[in-house]
């Protein structure tokens, strides 16, 4: 079943912003900011999930995470990362398009 | 600070360039946490990739009163990290080279925002390491451990961040951003006043640091490792006696109290069978003195009453049979624990980082236990046994009020009786929001008040308008 | 950095129009198994989810959008939404798909059949019903474009009358054995990867001496074979009996490290970086690069990266072809 949102919210709180997941991360050596890593994407799901603002810096973050799931072999706190972002991803997906492309 | 966020944001970007500054909210929060759960949101967060970004921030920040909080990968526990009042968070991050590491001379040039365990990862293809290690190694900066005085699990053996800092380029907040080169390239250095020093362990409030000249050692040939549960504590201090008793200084040495351990095993998965309080030690060897030394140790404690006793020839031996996974799993179990009694997703936790002398170390883990009782809060308690260093952490939701209170007065009664038994009241992760009370007590139990007041004027010394890091330490 | 809402609508209109994420005539899903005469259908199929043949197609879209990413001035998201904004223009793009990837893509697919016939399993094959597996809807939380599409497939598997379904790529494999049950109802299909089945059959493969002496091979291991789906042993297991002496990267198995593949089409720069992070570490263990996932061979070859798919291989050891 597709994450709820409160299930997204629920997953994003077991994080203890620890960053042990950061260093097996491919994407956050060559990303801008945080968001391009797992710590980042996580507390961003949170965001999401919680009613934030999808801002494209927010986007970026979530769709660039490879879902190689590499973080969560180090995550104590047992989060499945790439879930959670996938999650957080279908909440922007279901959000209406504001461009239609015909 | 600008009158006018707006205006601040375009000053930053022509200052540094546009892709070197952050507004996005969420991404700015991203910033303004730490793992204690503290956070407080900054207006940007600002990414440096020279000495020359870094000085002219300061000046700009200096001539604007811009509060500057600089941060490496904010795993601080002290809110030393986090930002405070209307700011601007300055990451490390993308200063992240090993400049130079030389062998003959023992010394390895970084910029502050390398990950300790990436300098690491290097350092051991030539043979070396850089040995503080905190267990957020894998994570924490070289800029952050600096600033933070870290230490780790070989602390015992080779002492905290203060024992191997060289020489720092430094940048002040002052009308030119100025920038400093202190100490030296040799280990020997008699420089006046040690100004290296004073930085280190210092959290971000004088200077920012934008080079580290850091010593380093060679990797032992090969380290022993011994995982031991006791039923009594007093068994586990005996057992510390018994090792040191031996003219033996452990490369490790780890303890973690029986609910502890329990936490831990419900938070990860353990492969050995974990009852008791825990005791993990690694003793260096030569390969030649490797089985013999195995074979004492077993002796060693068991004989000091271990129930379960596990020992691994090598340091990947004991990786691979997770002789770690209870010490690494620490933290996450008192958050999880604390969240389980919260049970609020808003939880904090409060960890103490008192040392005692090692041979206090059965009568403090005795009154944490009585305080326990006292306050009506689970306790975990954990931490480098070989240096006298305790961790005991408690939760609490920061919006019942009542809780609060009581966890506040529980932190600085630990403080207490850490002065008591004649200890310290932080041993490695600084003082930053949580522990000033506890700073001032300190000097207070001395009779040196004294002290606060030359910290204060060494603050603004550096810091004339008190722009770095402000709110922390002093 | 292209703008990911206009990916998204882009990649769901295409699917609900046509079933492919990228424009493709459907013909060029199955006619390379035309001239293998396979039977239709059956209680065991072949399912390729059409991942293996649409990589030609979304290479020349990345290598469309990596020129765009180029290109200095004015907002990426603008110039896309002109280039490709319109499935007939993204058509024109995806046109110009290499011929000799195609001829690539349809060898390994000719050899995984071959090697299936070859150990004696018995199977059947889809031909216009081996649909796309919606995959990419998935990943990129499109989930209600995503439960229609896999409501179809679905159909299309039980129409086919089968039980056990062979998979040959990762990210199928993963989104039909642990992905489809939670979307489609009474899903019930066995999973398998045909790694995992002619592993299975071991010793009963019908190995012919190769003439050629065995090599050293480095095997990158795709994440979601490895971490997702728990299949590393097999193909180490089968290069061993082809002969061939399997060489591992420091970051293998479980702890394997990315190609970078899956941003490929969200940031081509980012994508291309981490793939040629990952060519160093694969390079330095000296050896003939094998891969197992098309995205992973799209994602290396276009970092510069000489990366063979190991159904060649092993086809070649194993069979002779
Ligand atoms: C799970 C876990 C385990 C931990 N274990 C240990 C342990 O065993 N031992 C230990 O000592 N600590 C430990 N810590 C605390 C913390 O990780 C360390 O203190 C670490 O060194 C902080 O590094 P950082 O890069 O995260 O710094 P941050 O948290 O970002 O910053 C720490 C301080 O340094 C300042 N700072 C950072 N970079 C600079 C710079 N370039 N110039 C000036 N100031 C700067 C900041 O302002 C702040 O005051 C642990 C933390 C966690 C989460
Ligand atoms: S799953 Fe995403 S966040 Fe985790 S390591 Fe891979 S790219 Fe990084
Ligand atoms: S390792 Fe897990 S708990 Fe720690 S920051 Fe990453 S996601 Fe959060």
């Amino acid at each position: 079943m597709p994450w709820s949102r409160a299930r997204i919210l629920e997953e994003a709180e077991k994080c203890a912003y620890c960053g042990f997941c950061e260093a097996a991360c491919p994407t956050l050596p060559y990303g801008r900011h945080r968001g391009y890593g797992p710590r980042g994407r996580v507390a961003l799901s949170g965001h999401l999930a919680a009613g934030g603002q999808a801002s494209s810096e927010v986007l970026v973050s979530l769709y660039t995470c490879l879902t190689c799931a590499a973080c969560t072999l180090k995550c104590p706190a047992g989060i499945d990362i790439p879930s959670l972002v996938r999650a957080a991803r279908s909440l922007v997906a279901a959000a209406p398009h504001k461009k239609r492309i015909i | 600070m600008p009158s006018n966020p707006k205006r601040l944001l375009e000053d930053l970007k022509s200052l540094l360039g546009r892709n070197k500054v952050i507004e996005d909210e969420a991404i700015v929060r991203l910033y303004s946490r730490e793992p204690s759960g503290l956070e407080s949101p900054a207006l940007a967060v600002v990414f440096p990739e020279t000495t020359g970004d870094v000085s002219r921030l300061a000046k700009y920040a200096y001539s604007h009163d811009l509060r500057l909080f600089p941060q490496g990968s904010s795993t601080s526990l002290s809110g030393s990290a986090v930002p405070l009042d209307e700011g601007v968070v300055v990451t490390f991050e993308h200063m992240n080279r090993v400049r130079e590491i030389s062998v003959v001379d023992s010394i390895t040039v970084v910029e502050p925002g390398v990950r300790i365990d990436e300098l690491n990862l290097e350092l051991a293809g030539k043979g070396y390491m850089f040995p503080v290690d905190p267990a957020s190694s894998a994570v924490a900066t070289v800029g952050g451990a600096i600033n933070s005085g870290a230490g780790g699990m070989r602390s015992a053996k080779y002492g905290t961040m203060r024992d191997w800092v060289l020489g720092l380029e430094i940048v002040l907040p002052d009308e030119h951003g100025s920038v400093l080169r202190l100490g030296c390239r040799t280990l020997k250095c008699r420089q006046g006043y040690d100004l290296v020093r004073l930085i280190v362990g210092s959290e971000g409030t004088l200077a920012m640091v934008t080079e580290a000249v850091l010593k380093i050692a060679p990797l032992p040939e090969q380290v022993v490792v011994a995982l031991a549960f006791y039923p009594e504590l007093r068994d586990v201090a005996e057992a510390v006696v018994a090792v040191k008793e031996q003219g033996v200084q452990p490369y490790i040495m780890e303890f973690m109290d029986d609910r502890t351990v329990e936490a831990a095993a419900k938070t990860v998965e353990v492969s050995v069978e974990a009852s008791g309080h825990m005791f993990l030690v690694g003793v260096d060897v030569n390969r030649e003195a490797a089985e013999r030394t195995a074979s004492w140790l077993s002796r060693t404690l068991s004989s000091a009453g271990a129930t379960r006793l596990y020992v691994a020839g090598t340091v990947n031996e004991a990786e691979e049979r997770g002789f770690f996974t209870l010490r690494r799993s620490l933290l996450p179990a008192q958050m999880r624990v604390a969240r389980e009694i919260t049970g609020s997703p808003r939880t904090l936790v409060y960890i103490g980082d008192i040392a005692v002398p090692p041979s206090k170390l059965v009568d403090a883990v005795e009154e944490l236990r009585s305080l326990e009782a006292k306050y009506g809060l689970f306790t975990m308690i954990g931490g480098h046994i070989g240096d006298g260093n305790l961790h005991p952490a408690v939760g609490l939701d920061p919006r019942n009020k009542e809780q609060a209170r009581r966890v506040e007065e529980w932190y600085l009664e630990v403080m207490e009786l850490a002065l008591k038994l004649g200890g310290t009241i932080s041993s490695e992760h600084g003082i930053g929001l949580l522990k000033r009370e506890g700073l001032r007590r300190e000097f207070q139990h001395l009779g040196s008040e004294k002290a606060l007041e030359l910290m204060k004027g060494l603050k603004r010394l550096f810091d004339p308008k008190g722009v770095l890091n402000p709110g922390k330490v002093v | 950095m292209v703008d990911v809402k206009l990916i998204l609508s882009l990649l769901a209109d295409n699917v609900e129009r046509t079933g492919y994420p990228v424009p493709i005539d459907p013909r060029r899903i199955y006619s390379w198994a035309e001239p293998l005469k396979l039977p239709r259908g059956g209680r065991t199929v072949l399912y390729t989810g059409a991942l293996y043949q649409l990589v030609p197609y979304i290479n020349s879209l990345v290598r469309h959008l990596e020129s765009l990413e180029r290109r200095k001035g004015g907002g990426l998201a603008l110039r896309l939404a002109k280039t490709v904004g319109r499935i007939v223009d993204l058509g024109k793009i995806v046109a110009k798909a290499d011929p000799s990837e195609v001829s690539t893509v349809e060898k390994v697919l000719t050899s995984i059949a071959n090697l299936l016939s070859a150990a004696g399993v018995e199977y059947g094959y889809l031909y216009e019903n081996d649909l796309y597996s919606g995959v990419l809807l998935y990943d990129m939380g499109l989930d209600e474009a995503f439960r229609r599409h896999a409501g179809k497939v679905a159909e299309a598997l039980k129409r086919s009358g089968a039980s056990l379904v062979i998979t040959v790529d990762p990210h199928t494999t993963h989104v039909l054995r642990k992905v489809f049950p939670e979307y489609v109802e009474r899903f019930e299909f066995e999973v398998k990867s045909y790694l995992e089945v002619l592993a299975e059959k071991g010793r009963r493969l019908p190995v012919k001496t190769p003439s050629e002496p065995g090599y050293d091979v480095v095997l990158h291991d795709p994440c979601f074979y490895a971490r997702h789906e728990g299949v590393i042993e097999q193909p180490r297991r089968l290069l061993a009996l082809a002969g061939l002496n399997v060489k591992d990267p420091a970051k293998s198995g479980r702890m394997t490290y990315c190609c970078g593949g899956p941003v490929e089409a969200i940031s081509p720069s980012l994508s291309k970086r981490i793939a040629e992070t990952r060519l160093d570490e694969l390079r330095a263990v000296g050896g003939r690069i094998v891969t197992m996932c098309p995205i992973c061979y799209a994602n290396l070859r276009r970092a510069g990266g000489e990366v063979e798919d190991i159904a060649l291989h092993l086809s070649r050891r194993l069979l002779g072809a």
